[in-house]
Order: structure tokens, then C-alpha cells, then sequence
């Protein structure tokens, strides 16, 4: 999810000092209930006129996809997970910070009748919105909890495609995040991430700042300790694009870019001479 | 747990294989279901228990609130 130009400039929460893991969620949570209220993700007063739409054909969503679910796209993205990898019919796929829907809408026309889509996220007025949405269009092959993206409410190996699209940047414990994204995947299992990255360290002041935070930034890590991170969790990864022209678009030339990667989850290799 | 059938939809009792594979966000121990309203496609509301921890989380509108519960209240 992220900001629109602007909102840089229209800090409207009064924050100073390092933020607690507990304050961060609060701060996105606010934000985005907000966001599902107005539906937009721009601050009242930027005066940026991209709407959800265009922001959706520059960060790659084919016309024939905004026209799936249009009220679905709330504009918060940072690229288009569906787009980097291949979505089978029958497979389960989970949906790591759902919004409004739209992403999981996507996924379950190309799951079909013989798959489904669980879509997670932790803000009522995203999952209401989620909900009335799948309703009003008859998805009958997608559900929605209410849950963290770090402790999910999902059964180990039970996960075909697991997608995110510029959400996992808000959460204060990456690491934790990726891990379980690892635990809940079946064997073979892969996961396809549009997510924010720096390109170069930020100020503490801007770290803290609930409005960077909120809006993909202030949370954001440098993509090599990204990398490292989904490493870490057990991933195979493969880096499958760079936007680095997001950040003049989007995020008033912040040092960063929008990065598309593929995570797999990958038996361990034999090691000759050792047995496990 | 949205389980309309309106135009893509699944049978009747895929509303329960769509319980399938949730769990505790905790413990991840498997939950079972006490509907208290549901209709032909969708359980609208009633409880989650956990099996080992014994939580009951709520399903209200059709959406289960799995949010570790040391964090509902807050939430």
C-alpha cells in the first residue's frame, strides 16, 4: 500500500522518538481504516488527481484486470502479484494483506471453481469492504479473516501461491512475517511480493514518521536486509523486477523503488555425506 | 468466510471445507465451528474454539476475528 504524492508534506500525527512494534500497527491500522472509510488512499489535502485507477495501469494491471472488481482497487498498490508468476486453476492462494479485495478477486478468477483465495488483513473496514464486494460480484470461491500477516490463521503446507502487493513493508517484524509465509506454504510452494524497498537509510525522524510509516516508507528496508530477511525465512528468491521510477511518481523521489520478487519454497538440497 | 455462490460459486457443504485449513493464529492448533447463523452459502456468525487454548473467536458478519486475543480487545 502506499502513499500519493503529497503526503509527505501533510504529517497529521503529532509522533516523536523510535516507534514501538504495537504503535506501528496501530498507526497503519488508523490509516487504512481511514483509507476503506474514504476510499482513496490520498491525504485530504495533497491535491495529487491520479486516481485508483490510473495508479493501477502505471504499476501494471492490464485494462481487462481494473475492470474485474473496479471498486475493489483502492489505488494502494506498488506493482501487480498476479502478473509475476503463475496462478494455476485449482490452487489455494493467500492474499497477505487483502485491503479491499481487489488482488484476491483477481486470483480467484484464474483459481476457478476448484480453487480458492483466503484474504488476510487486520483492518474491519478493509474486510467489510472485502466482503461486500465478493458478495455483490459472487465470489463464492474467496473468504476473508481478520488476522495478522506475522501469526496467520492458516494450517502448515496448505498454501499453493501465497501473493502481497506493498503490504508487508508495514509490518514492524519482517522476519516473523516471511516465516510464516514459509510455514503455511506446501512444498514447492511460492510466493510473489510487490513491496517497497529503500535505496538508501532514512533518518530516524523519518523511520518514526507515522504518515512515511502508514505510507510504505518509514517501515521500509534496504533491499539487500529485505533480501536477507526472506533468505533467512527459508526462501529460494528471485528477483523479477525493479520499478525504481515509482519513487518520482509516487513518493515525492524518496530513495527507493518498488521490487518484484518470487520466494520459493524449496525442499533442502541433498548434501552428500550427511544424513538427516 | 465469505461463501456466497451467487456466479462462481461451490457447493452447499463447501462452506464447511472452507474451514479446512484455518487454525489458531497462536497455537495453530485446529478450530472448531458453533454456528449460530448461517445461511445456504455463508456462516454468518458463531465461534471458532481452539482445541488446545481453548479460544473462542468470533465470526460476526461472515468474517472471523483471528487476532491473537491477547490483542482483541485492543483491536
Amino acid at each position: 500500500m502506499k502513499p500519493l504524492t503529497g503526503m509527505v508534506l501533510c504529517s497529521r500525527y503529532a509522533y516523536s522518538g523510535i516507534m514501538k512494534d504495537e504503535e506501528i500497527i496501530q498507526v497503519v491500522k488508523k490509516h487504512y481504516s481511514k483509507v476503506a472509510t474514504n476510499g482513496t488512499g490520498c491525504c485530504d489535502s495533497c491535491g495529487c488527481d491520479a486516481g485508483p485507477e490510473d495508479i493501477g495501469r502505471m504499476i501494471g494491471y492490464s485494462d481487462e484486470e481494473l475492470a474485474n472488481v473496479p471498486e475493489a482497487n483502492l489505488g494502494l498498490g506498488c506493482g501487480n502479484p498476479l502478473a509475476l508468476g503463475n496462478i494455476m486453476e485449482g490452487d489455494t492462494v493467500l492474499d497477505l494483506g487483502s485491503g479491499a479485495g481487489f488482488d484476491c478477486f483477481l486470483a480467484a478468477r484464474k483459481v476457478g471453481r476448484s480453487g480458492k483465495v483466503i484474504g488476510v488483513d487486520m483492518t474491519d473496514g478493509m474486510l467489510e469492504l472485502a466482503r461486500k464486494n465478493a458478495e455483490k460480484h459472487g465470489f463464492g470461491n474467496v473468504e476473508f479473516r481478520k488476522g495478522y500477516i506475522h501469526q496467520l490463521p492458516v494450517d502448515d503446507n496448505s498454501i499453493d501461491v501465497i501473493i502481497s502487493n506493498c503490504v508487508i513493508n508495514l509490518a514492524p517484524d519482517k522476519l516473523a512475517v516471511y516465516r510464516d509465509a514459509y510455514r503455511v506454504l506446501k512444498k514447492n510452494g511460492r510466493m510473489y511480493v510487490s513491496d517497497i524497498v529503500l535505496l538508501a537509510e532514512l533518518s530516524e525522524e523519518q523511520k518514526s514518521d507515522p504518515d512515511l510509516v502508514a505510507g510504505c516508507v518509514g517501515g521500509a528496508l534496504l533491499m539487500d536486509d529485505y533480501l536477507a530477511i526472506v533468505k533467512k525465512a527459508g526462501f529460494r528468491v528471485e528477483i523479477l523486477h525493479e520499478d525504481r521510477d515509482i519513487s518520482k511518481i509516487q513518493y515525492d523521489g524518496l530513495p527507493l523503488m518498488s521490487l518484484k520478487l518470487g520466494a520459493y519454497k524449496l525442499p533442502a538440497p541433498k548434501v552428500a555425506g550427511v544424513t538427516s | 468466510m465469505h461463501l456466497n455462490t451467487v456466479s462462481h460459486g461451490m457447493p452447499d457443504n463447501m462452506k464447511h471445507q472452507m474451514l479446512d485449513n484455518i487454525c489458531c493464529p497462536v497455537c495453530k492448533e485446529a478450530l472448531s465451528l458453533k454456528a449460530e447463523k448461517e445461511n445456504d452459502v455463508e456462516i454468518l456468525a458463531g465461534f471458532l474454539t481452539c482445541k488446545k487454548c481453548k479460544f473462542d473467536y468470533l465470526i460476526q458478519e461472515g468474517i472471523p476475528n483471528l487476532l491473537p486475543p491477547e490483542l482483541q480487545k485492543t483491536m
